[in-house]
């Protein structure tokens, strides 16, 4: 049975209710969190400790029912801890050199506190989460589909970490704030959390869940844009180079706060995300909504403040934020 | 199954975009007329204005109202064409109007072979599910575009400006005749009781101007009569409208007054202008023409005999002929009397004159000795012509001197004369006499004379 927009919304839906069930709040994280797996792309976590990334994580994974692997990055960790190396093995009298797979190699791949290890280790998973595969002595091994790192990071721990580099963040499909909850959301956490009764995910795909999301994420990439929301795409993310060819269209908190602007994946990233949002939504269009949507996420990751903005504590929503206030739709 | 097709055909949400745009063309196409039309009404009112008052010809009213027309409707094409509303803009107003999230756009932008068939099927049947909500005519009303008032305002108020500036700039630049504003003042003043004879006489007055044959220095006169009357009535009346009236007529008479003398100054600038004019042979004529530069003076004093001052209190000194014999026969003037210095008590009156005379021979020569010598030789009756002989009047054998007044003092001097005349006339011209009398003889060796002393200063200066 080919799957169609009926079919895709009441999976995504089922898998939100179960990953809702252990997750208290954070139905935006969740959605986009979805969203991003369908699409075939990563999610980095911000926020910090304690706020239950590391649980959302665990339960998408659970609920998905696919493999599921957690790497804790710590500075002295090194790259063939992540994607695996080659070791001495006798088998049968014969020893030889077998890869032994690394923790990346897992449909769903939590990093966790991933600024915490060197960039050396941090560029480990470049290949792995743009190219799904990895190489090591020379060999390339692919990676199982689908597949997704899901990466957290603290904002506030500036000892011992090192920011990840915008090459690595540019891979990140969105890049969600885990936002500290509501009074309301704090004390449901508290009794789920402090009963007697716990509540646990379940898994919602099936056994073949891979050939299922593989067939969400083939139906997510034909849902329909109009041109006219293309073109709004592609100069939202036009506005946001503070270039000097492209100053005209700049606005000004872009000219005066980025270093850079995002690149086309970003402009991947919107247009996919807002697909996905669209058919979570049970429509089969994109509107000019849905990219208004997931442009936060999309690209906050991927415009580079200067120091300037830094220093006036200008974030990068802000700036989103005027870009669309600038940018008209039509 | 046919009726089906077609009745699915036109619900369908494209037919639904495509009609919006038809009707979104139209309301274009209004408010660019509707812009429009104002000014062209107005230029053509303005043409006709003109052609009406015949200002311009009608070959250009025609020509100026082809050009407006083309104009205007090159500016609506050119004004209409970007205001055409693109498939895509009504697909978002259908949109925004019926809440549907930007499927009428996708389903009026999205090229059908591009997309997947099922997904667009589906994308067509939620559209038209939602056509329910937009009814055209109702959503889409034509309302009339502000800026239409704002031509509406701008036309009406240039065309009443138009209508009000244009005859007032056409009356500046080419100002009515005087005896044509005569006319119409007087008509004025006839319709108001306190003016009405007044009105009459101006209306006789500006027939006769009107006259070709009559000449210029008869008009003047006749001009200078009226100013006189209205000057007169103007002191007496009270009524601020009536005086308004008179004033006007007034500076109406002044000018062509002006114009008149004006005519005349050209008559005599083409003549040769002021000086002595001597019917004595060639060596009188050249005295007379010595006596030139003080010609000036006699003006002067002609002037002078108008300011009654002069002629009550002070020596008159061009006084008529008349008069110079009355004063030759020995009839004592008061006010030679006065002038009489008491400390000269025997002084003759004839002596004085004699002696001013000769210590102003500069202020002319002939009108000095006119007025002051007696001829000598044969008694008075035979010195005149008889009725009959030779002249009609005159003396025998006299030579007279003519002076030409210069132009410019030319109206003073003539308005000098009409308070000499005792009927309140005065002969039409520049040329007064001063003199019947011979002019002395030139003498070239003749001693420098003095400039005599005015007679304001000679009680005060010694």
């Amino acid at each position: 049975m080919a799957m169609d927009s009926e079919k895709f919304l009441e999976t995504f839906k089922r898998i939100e209710a179960q990953i809702s069930r252990v997750i208290v709040g954070h139905d935006d994280a969740i959605r986009k969190v979805l969203i991003a797996f369908f699409a075939g792309g990563h999610v980095l976590l911000e926020g910090v400790p304690g706020l239950g990334k590391t649980l959302l994580v665990k339960a998408f994974s659970t609920t998905i029912g696919m493999s599921f692997k957690r790497i804790q990055f710590t500075p002295d960790l090194m790259p063939s801890d992540i994607v695996g190396t080659e070791v001495l093995t006798e088998e049968s009298g014969q020893r030889e050199f077998r890869f032994k797979k690394g923790p990346i190699f897992a449909h769903v791949v939590l990093a966790d506190e991933i600024n915490r290890a060197t960039p050396k280790t941090q560029s480990a998973v470049l290949e792995a989460m743009e190219e799904k595969q990895v190489t090591v002595f020379g060999e390339s091994h692919s990676l199982e589909s689908p597949f997704m790192v899901m990466a957290t990071q603290n904002p506030i721990e500036l000892e011992g970490t090192y920011p990840l580099p915008e090459a690595q963040l540019d891979r990140f499909f969105f890049k969600l704030l885990i936002t500290p909850p509501t009074p309301v959301e704090l004390r449901e956490i508290l009794k789920r959390t402090t009963g007697a009764e716990s509540s646990e995910a379940t898994p919602v795909l099936r056994e073949n869940g891979a050939a299922e999301i593989n067939e969400m994420n083939t139906l997510l990439r034909q849902v329909l844009i109009a041109p006219p929301i293309e073109d709004y795409v592609v100069r939202l993310v036009y506005a946001t180079q503070p270039s000097a060819h492209n100053g005209a269209a700049a606005p000004a908190s872009v000219k005066n706060y980025l270093r850079f602007g995002s690149s086309p994946r970003g402009a991947q990233s919107v247009i996919l995300g807002a697909k996905g949002n669209a058919l979570a939504d049970g429509r089969v269009h994109v509107s000019y909504e849905d990219v208004e949507n997931v442009i936060y996420p999309s690209l906050r990751h991927r415009i580079i403040l200067n120091f300037q903005a830094e220093a006036e504590n200008v974030t990068a929503d802000q700036i989103i934020a005027e870009v669309i206030r600038q940018v008209p739709r039509s | 199954m046919e009726a089906v097709r077609n009745n699915s055909e036109r619900d369908s949400p494209e037919l639904l975009i495509r009609g919006l745009v038809r009707k979104l063309s139209h309301h274009a196409l209004w408010d660019v007329v509707l812009v429009f039309l104002p000014p062209l009404a107005a230029i053509f009112y303005c043409l006709s204005y003109l052609f009406l008052k015949a200002w311009i010809s009608p070959l250009v009213a025609l020509v100026a109202g082809i050009a407006a027309l083309v104009i205007g409707t090159l500016a609506i094409i050119i004004r209409y064409r970007p205001k055409i509303p693109s498939i895509r803009s009504a697909a978002s107003l259908i949109d925004d109007r019926a809440g549907a999230k930007d499927r009428f756009l996708t389903l009026a932008t999205l090229p059908s072979s591009k997309a997947n068939s099922s997904m667009f099927s589906r994308l067509r049947v939620e559209a038209a599910g939602l056509q329910s909500r937009i009814a055209i005519r109702r959503e889409f009303p034509y309302r009339i575009n502000r800026h239409m008032y704002v031509s509406l305002v701008v036309s009406v108020a240039v065309a009443l400006l138009f209508q009000i500036l244009l005859p007032l700039a056409h009356s500046k630049l080419r100002p009515q005749p005087a005896h044509v504003r005569l006319r119409e003042l007087a008509e004025q003043m006839a319709m108001r009781p306190r003016l009405h004879e007044t009105g009459l006489s101006l209306q006789a007055l500006a027939a006769k101007l009107e006259e070709p044959k009559l000449p210029r220095q008869e008009k003047q006169i006749l001009a200078q009569e009226e100013h006189k009357k209205i000057a007169a009535q103007m002191k007496k009346d009270t009524q601020k409208q009536d005086r308004e009236l008179l004033s006007q007529a007034a500076g109406t008479l002044q000018e062509l007054e002006q114009q008149s003398g004006d005519g005349e100054r050209k008559k005599d600038q083409d003549g040769g202008g002021g000086g002595i004019q001597s019917n004595l042979p060639q060596k009188g004529k050249q005295q007379g023409n010595e006596g030139g530069g003080g010609g000036g003076e006699s003006k002067g004093e002609l002037n002078a005999q108008l300011n009654d001052d002069m002629q009550q209190g002070k020596l008159a000194q061009g006084n008529t002929k008349e008069q110079d014999r009355e004063n030759n026969a020995g009839g004592k003037n008061s006010s030679q009397e006065n002038q009489r210095e008491p400390s000269k008590p025997g002084k003759d009156k004839n002596q004085e004159r004699t002696g001013r005379s000769e210590g102003g021979k500069d202020e002319g020569v002939g009108r000095s000795k006119a007025s002051d010598e007696i001829p000598e030789g044969s008694p008075p009756v035979e010195r005149f012509y008889k009725p009959g002989e030779g002249e009609s009047q005159g003396i025998k054998g006299a030579g007279y001197v003519t002076v030409q007044l210069p132009e410019e003092l030319a109206p003073e001097g003539k308005g000098g004369g009409n308070k000499r005349d005792s009927k309140g006339r005065k002969a039409p011209s520049s040329q007064v006499s001063v003199s019947n009398v011979p002019l002395p003889k030139h003498l070239p060796d003749a001693p420098s004379e003095k400039q005599q002393m005015p007679l304001e200063y000679r009680g005060i200066i010694r």
